[in-house]
């Protein structure tokens, strides 16, 4: 800490600009669990299915973006 | 069996005792380096779940606490490097002491925005310093670095803002 002293002009003038957190405001707003526990459902589902569902699913979906008559087709077979 | 041990071993119960322990902590210890308290609860969340991601690799001997500061640090650096405001500044500002509410509040910004052009890692480094009054250890510790380097990214934060603030007519 020893060369804090020569910084003192520029910590007083960030004083200023930047009052100090104060311990109540240390607190989140809100409960941050739900939150957390939404990533982890995610993460969750991301690895119940295999990657190749995925590919799957993007084939599937890019087929039927370039092709779209081959939705009735798709919902025929449903 | 030790909660740690729980929690390395993949025990949701234990990660979820461990966010409740840590989670007060680890916000404050975010809103003193964003000082945004939207973005340091976002932050929060993130730094829990690369800790559930990397809990594998969590030592339980370890204190969990200055696990979880470091890389909550990390992403508050990252924050601030993406917030990097890219304004310029007036050249010349009436004094922060003056009375007048509005000159006062016009410095405050100022100050804040001298400030925000900083590189992140001087900036993170510079608020728990100067405004936080963390010790070097502190400081180090939590940025994973030496304290000579927290010695040169102070060193290098002041050099950048007295220019900055002298330019701007402001003095202590």
């Amino acid at each position: 800490m020893t060369k804090l002293e020569n910084h003192d002009d520029v910590r007083a003038i960030l004083k200023k600009g930047f009052p100090r957190i104060r311990a109540a405001d240390e607190e989140p707003r809100r409960d941050l669990w739900p939150a957390m526990l939404r990533k982890l459902d995610a993460h969750a589902l991301r690895q119940r299915v295999p990657w190749y569902d995925w590919a799957l699913l993007g084939a599937l979906a890019g087929t039927l973006a370039f092709f779209p008559t081959s939705i009735l087709l798709f919902m025929y077979h449903l | 069996m030790d909660l740690l041990e729980r929690f390395a071993k993949g025990d949701d119960a234990a990660f979820e005792a461990l966010f409740r322990q840590f989670e007060r902590e680890v916000y404050g210890w975010i809103l003193r380096i964003v000082r945004d308290p939207a973005a340091a609860e976002d932050l929060t969340v993130e730094t829990f779940w690369r800790i559930y991601k990397a809990r594998a690799r969590f030592d339980p001997q370890a204190p969990f606490g200055a696990w979880a500061r470091r890389i909550a640090t990390n992403l508050a650096i990252d924050h601030l490097r993406c917030r990097r405001s890219e304004q310029e500044l007036p050249e010349q500002l009436g004094a922060p002491g003056a009375p007048n509410p509005a000159l006062q509040r016009e410095a405050r910004e100022q100050i804040q925005r001298a400030f925000r052009r900083l590189p992140a890692k001087l900036q993170a480094a510079a608020t728990l310093a100067f405004i936080e009054e963390k010790s070097y250890d502190e400081i180090s510790d939590a940025l994973g670095v030496s304290i000579g380097a927290v010695r040169l990214r102070m060193f290098r934060a002041v050099r950048i803002l007295r220019k900055e603030f002298n330019r701007m007519g402001l003095k202590p």
